[in-house]
Order: structure tokens, then sequence, then C-alpha cells
């Protein structure tokens, strides 16, 4: 498998704090989960600048301009720095390509349901044209009191040194709530997405975290399936200074059994070859080499990040 | 989603890919109108790989011997399951074994050719042998011969394996596959290919846009629509007293893990799913809770119903109005409900379930901790509510002994 590993991932990620202050352009915004997300996004402070739905050109929704065209909102709003796209999942392409051709360059894709075959046409535009890609199948970004990136809910989150990369949507909610409630805010939260195939990967994200001021400490969630737990774990122990601690959903999930997320299931897809990766046991193992503690429930996490924040003190 | 044999080969067939003359069976006495020579193979058509080696395939020189084998391959079960259609084949005299697929490779996000010269049932004893390509551009016919060369292929065998390779590859893409595979692609004397088995994994999100995929899987018995096809409510059946339902594929499973901490066991559960299914956002939230429940509570092992909602843009009220509504709407005897809310609107939540005895908590732990009690708990001899807080008469007599309390 080593060739595989050897292929180069996504174009350069900004650090994390670059998105606090983003303006924002969202991509279905007169859709139906646009139009629920965006009052929520504007609540929070997220600057929208212009949405796009086909269709719906000159119109407004939640006090914002809709366009038929990225290209065509961008000259009347100005440049954007973000596109958050709700749009429906067979044309998630098109709306990807459109925004990348338009010189956008951080992309978040919420939407669950996107063909695999597209997001592999998706991924390689991100790559050649170095455009940055969370998702899809994902509740987004959020910069606690700063930034809403997709669908987070508030109330779960509040600012602090603590970031949480998942591959989930409402368990990263609920890891920032445990956190919360044991008075240890989040400097930054994402989902990358619970596809088999997603833009910004685990090590990304552990090195924009490794490098943001604000980040102390790391929490990772991961689940059964794939073999993104096991690479980070390696990541982790070749390049990540601040701690780590992991959480596996799934653990007593019976072997080849899908529960909703595409990527969640342990016998690997590549015809059976390497069954034991992306078991549970392959998971903690791999943790436990790169010697990142283990939370065996979401209310132990808390206490485990205090521990290795003052281990490391 | 998994097609079985016969449907691949049909695939197959439709690409260009040679595979033998074959007939679907549905009745043992329809080998009796058998336009195939024989000798001829009969193989049950089930979704496991080892069929041969459990008598699921047979060899046969004539229609009485062809009746006799498919009444025993129609009554054997292979891994539990029983074949509703054998597939009959033309016999084939294969020299040579190659394994060849084409898969998704999430790691790096591109498909990837898989090819070896020593296929069939050994394969997996011999994965080091596998040679892989990975696709990291627009397809084009040098991938597949870069394929047949790394297999250490050559002459008229590399042309022919590249051409296999590449009608695959097109098949992947054009049918929006998860998997195609071909184990054995039979070698004859005369070095010519032949796809004796095949294996081919539909993707479930891209089948709303495949109509004759989806024509095809809805032929097969037994199958299951796949749920995003039209984003109806999922139930998972198990084997214990525990109803459980939960928004999100990690917090399911993430609250079926704590159960089994607890010595819980699931009866049955529903994933109601994420924040961003297009096709059913958070809005029509209430209406699937209450085909959910419905659906949950109609399995008679159900004990308790714990309830796990981490609230969105749907406050726990909504939530909770949705339980209450349907506890007023389900009459007679009624399963408790056990909920774990979080979000806005908590506590109008907590009070409005706590007037029809159903416990609500904050902790997921806490929820769980209660749900395996209740279901600990000897069955009530109640009609009706109350159930909730208050202890159920200690009647009946549980084969469950308590696990924590």
């Amino acid at each position: 498998m080593s060739e595989i590993r050897e292929v180069r991932g996504l174009g350069q990620p900004l650090p994390a704090m670059d998105f606090a202050g983003s303006r924002v352009l969202v991509q279905g915004i007169a859709e139906p989960l646009g139009a629920l997300y965006v009052p929520l996004m504007q609540r929070y402070g997220t600057s929208i600048v212009a949405g796009v739905s086909p269709a719906f050109g000159g119109t407004e929704a939640a006090g914002i301009p809709v366009f038929d065209l990225v290209e065509q909102a961008i000259e009347q709003v100005g440049a954007v720095d973000v596109a958050v796209l709700f749009v429906a999942p067979y044309t998630m392409l098109d709306a990807a390509l459109e925004a990348m051709a338009a010189g956008i360059r951080q992309l978040v894709l919420v939407t669950e349901g996107i063909p695999p075959l597209d997001m592999v046409r998706l991924l390689r535009e991100a790559e050649s044209t170095e455009t940055f890609v969370v998702g899809p199948s994902s509740p987004g970004i959020i910069i606690p009191d700063k930034i809403l990136l997709g669908t987070h809910p508030p109330y779960c989150y509040q600012p602090g040194s603590v970031g949480i990369i998942s591959r989930s949507g409402t368990l990263t909610s609920e890891v920032a709530l445990e956190l919360t409630r044991a008075g240890l805010g989040q400097s930054i939260a994402v989902g990358i997405g619970g596809d088999a195939i997603v833009g910004s990967s685990f090590q990304q994200w552990l090195q924009i975290l490794e490098e943001d001021e604000q980040t102390e400490a790391i929490v990772l969630v991961g689940e059964i399936g794939g073999e993104s737990e096991e690479t980070a774990a390696r990541y982790i122990a070749e390049a990540i200074e601040k701690p780590v601690v992991a959480y596996v959903a799934g653990i007593t999930a019976p072997k080849g059994q899908q529960i909703g997320h595409a990527g969640a299931i342990i016998s690997s897809r590549i015809a059976r070859i390497g069954t034991e990766i992306g078991s549970v046991e392959s998971k903690l193992a791999a943790f436990k080499r790169a010697k990142v503690p283990v939370a065996d429930r979401p209310s132990k996490i808390p206490k485990l990040v205090m521990q290795a924040l003052e281990k490391r003190c | 989603m998994d097609l079985l044999e016969y449907q691949a080969k049909e695939l197959f067939r439709q690409q260009g890919i040679p595979v033998l003359p074959s007939q679907r069976i549905d009745r043992p006495t329809e080998l009796k109108g058998l336009t195939i020579p024989f000798p001829v193979v009969l193989k049950s058509q089930v979704y496991t790989s080892a069929r041969g080696k459990m008598g699921g395939i047979r060899f046969v020189e004539n229609t009485i011997d062809a009746i006799a084998a498919a009444q025993a391959i129609f009554h054997l079960p292979i891994m539990g399951k029983y074949p509703k259609v054998l597939l009959a084949e033309a016999k084939y005299n294969a020299e040579r074994e190659f394994y060849i697929a084409v898969a998704l490779d999430s790691a790096t996000r591109r498909p990837v050719l898989l090819g070896s010269q020593f296929g069939g049932v050994e394969v997996e004893a011999k994965l080091s042998k596998i040679s892989q390509v990975v696709v990291t551009q627009e397809f084009s016919p040098y991938y597949a011969r870069r394929l047949a060369l790394k297999m250490g292929l050559e002459g008229k065998l590399l042309s022919a394996v590249t051409d296999i390779v590449e009608k695959m590859y097109r098949l992947f893409t054009e049918r929006d596959l998860d998997l195609v595979e071909i184990n054995p692609l039979a070698v004859s004397s005369n070095q010519e290919l032949m796809a004796l088995d095949g294996k081919i994994v539909v993707n479930d999100a891209a089948i709303g846009r495949q109509p004759e995929l989806a024509s095809l899987v809805a032929t097969i018995p037994d199958q299951a629509v796949p749920h995003a096809l039209t984003c109806s409510i999922n139930l998972v059946e198990r084997e214990g007293n525990i109803g459980v339902l939960c928004n999100g594929a990690g917090l399911t499973m993430a609250t079926l893990d704590l159960l089994q901490k607890s010595k819980g066991k699931a009866a049955n559960f529903v994933d109601l799913g994420g924040d961003y299914r297009h096709c059913c956002p958070p809005s029509v939230l209430q209406d699937r809770l209450k085909q959910a429940f419905d659906l949950i509570t109609q399995e008679k092992s159900v004990k308790v119903v714990l309830v796990n909602i981490l609230g969105g843009v749907a406050s726990c009220l909504q939530v909770a109005e949705a339980i209450a509504g349907f506890l007023k709407w389900q009459s007679g005897q009624q399963v408790p409900f056990v909920v774990r809310l979080a979000g806005d609107q908590f506590h109008s939540a907590r009070g409005l379930l706590a007037a029809m005895d159903v416990p609500v908590f904050e902790s997921i732990d806490e929820a769980v901790l209660e749900a395996v009690k209740r279901s600990a708990a000897p069955a009530t001899q109640s009609v009706s509510p109350p159930h909730g807080a208050s202890q159920p008469a200690q009647t009946g007599n549980s084969p469950l002994i308590l696990a924590s309390a």
C-alpha cells in the first residue's frame, strides 16, 4: 500500500484563526438547509455577504442579496473568503466547481449524500487549484463567539483553548457540550464529515491546531471504519507536540454493520483487503502506540484533557 | 449495496466484459427448459463469497441430476440465508485464475485498480501478491496497462487484461459503483479471458440518479432499499429489550456503546440522521420522531425506549411535544420512555414530560443508566400510565438481572 500513501493531499490549508472574520458566500441559500441555517449563522455573527441559488437571482434571503451565479455575486459584492454549500447532493459537484472557478479557495460542504465519484472529481479540482475543502456530510467549522461556517448548535460551545476534530456531526456537539459543562472552552471545532471520501483530513486539522496559538489541547473524535484514526495516530506521534485526547464511537458495533455514516464500515470496501484496518482494536492499538489517551465515554473526555494539560505544565 | 452474481454478470455483459452463457433459475423445474448445453454449473445466488466450500456450487451432466442438485441448493442455507435464485451457467475449463477489481480508496480519495495473477478462492491468503494502481487524474487506458504490467503480464494477455480493466473502470464510473470485482477471471489454454464470478457494490447515495440500477436492486428479494434513496426511517433490529432513538450516526454509535457498557441491550435502534440531509431537514423532525417511535414500539420485546436527541435548530420542547403527542396517541399498554435532551427550552421540555411521568436527563450517562434499570425491572401489570418516575408494580418475574442502579 506504500504507493497509495505517498500521493499528496489537498492544497495548503490556512491557519485556523484566519477563518474568523471571513467574508462568506452561501450556495443553496434558498434551499431547505440553506434557509434553515443561514439565519443561525447570521445570528452568530458570521458575515454572509451574498447567497447563490439558481433562479432566485435578484431576490433577498434573510436580508442577503441572492444571485444566480457565483461569479456574478463576486462581481457585485467583492471577493469572498469562504463558500458554505447547502445545495442538493447531485448538484454539489457543479456548485463546488463553480465556486473554485470563481476563485474561492475555502469550501465547506454541508450536505449529506454526495456520490463518492463526484467527490473524486471535486477533490481533483481542489488539489489543482489549491482549494481547502471541508466535508461533505459535515457540520462545518465553529470558532466560538467568532464565526459559524455550518450547522454546529451554538449552545454547546464557549470560547476557550481546546480544539475539536471529528468525523461526526451531533457527536461533535456532544463532546463540546461535555467540555463546556466542565469549564473547558473551545478554540475551534470542525467536523470533517462521515463519508468515505472527504476533503480535509484529520492530519491537516492536527497541523492547523498545532500551529494555532489559541489551541492548547486537541480532542480527536473518531469512529469505526476507514483508517483515518490509524493514520492520525501515526501523525500525532510524529508531528504533534500539543496534548491530544481521543474518543472512538462504535466500539460495540457488530462487524460489518453500517450505522449511518458511509465511512463507518469495519470491513474495508477495497475488496476485503486488510479487514483488520478500521476495527476498534486497530484504532485503539494505534492510539496506544502514539501514547494518546482514549476516553471510554464522552463524559470522561474533560478529565483526560485536564490531566493531559497538567502533565504538560 | 451488493448485487447478486447474476445481476453483476448482466452488467458485465452490457459492458462487453466476457461472461459465459447463463440462465436465471427461480424454480428447479425450470431446468427442463435449459437452453445451455450440459455440462452445467449451478450456483447459489447469495451474498457470501465462500459458497463453493459450503456446497452452493454443483456441476451437473443432465436434466435429472440438475433438478435434484437445484432442489438441494435451494434448501441449503449459506451463512443462514437460503437462495431465492440460482444461476445455471456453462462449464469453463480454466487454466489459470486472475483477480481484478476497481474500488474506491478513502486514503487517496481516488479510485484504485487491483490485480493479481493468483486469483480464485485463495486470493485473500495472497494479499501481498495484489498489485495496485491509483487513478490519480482523468482515467485513460494507460492506467489499466500499468496494472497489467505490474501484475507481470505481457503480450496478448497484457492487452486482454488491459481491455477488461478499462471496461470495468467505465462500468464503475458510469454506474456510480463502490466496487467492481472479477474473481476469478479465468484464463483458458488459448489465453482467452472469462469472468467466472463477479461482485458489484452499488453506492447507496448515488442510486437516485441510476434508475436502471434502482430497478435492478428492487428485484432482489429481501433486499432493503437504501435509506438514502427515500430518506425513510431506517430501523435496525438487535436482540435486547431497549428501543433506542438518536439523531446522527456518531451519537447513535456512542449511545449504543454506553448502553452496552452498562449491561443494557438494544432491541432495535433508529438513527434519525444528522442535521444536513437535504431531503429531511430538521424542520420535519417532529413527524419523523413519531414515525420512528411507532416503528420502535412495534417490536414486542421493547420494554423501554431511550431517546437521545441533541437539538440543533429543533428545540428540546419540539422534541418533547413529539414524544408527548406519541404517548397520548398510543393507547392501552404503554412502553415507558427515558429521554435525554440538550438544547434550547430544556426546562419547558422537562416540565412537559414530567407531567406524563417521563424522566428527562441532561446527561447521556444518567439517561442510559435509567433506561437499563427500567429494562431490567419486572414487567408492569398496569395497562395505562403512570409509568415514569414511580416504581412499577413488582409483579412479573423478569429474566433479567438488575445491572446497575
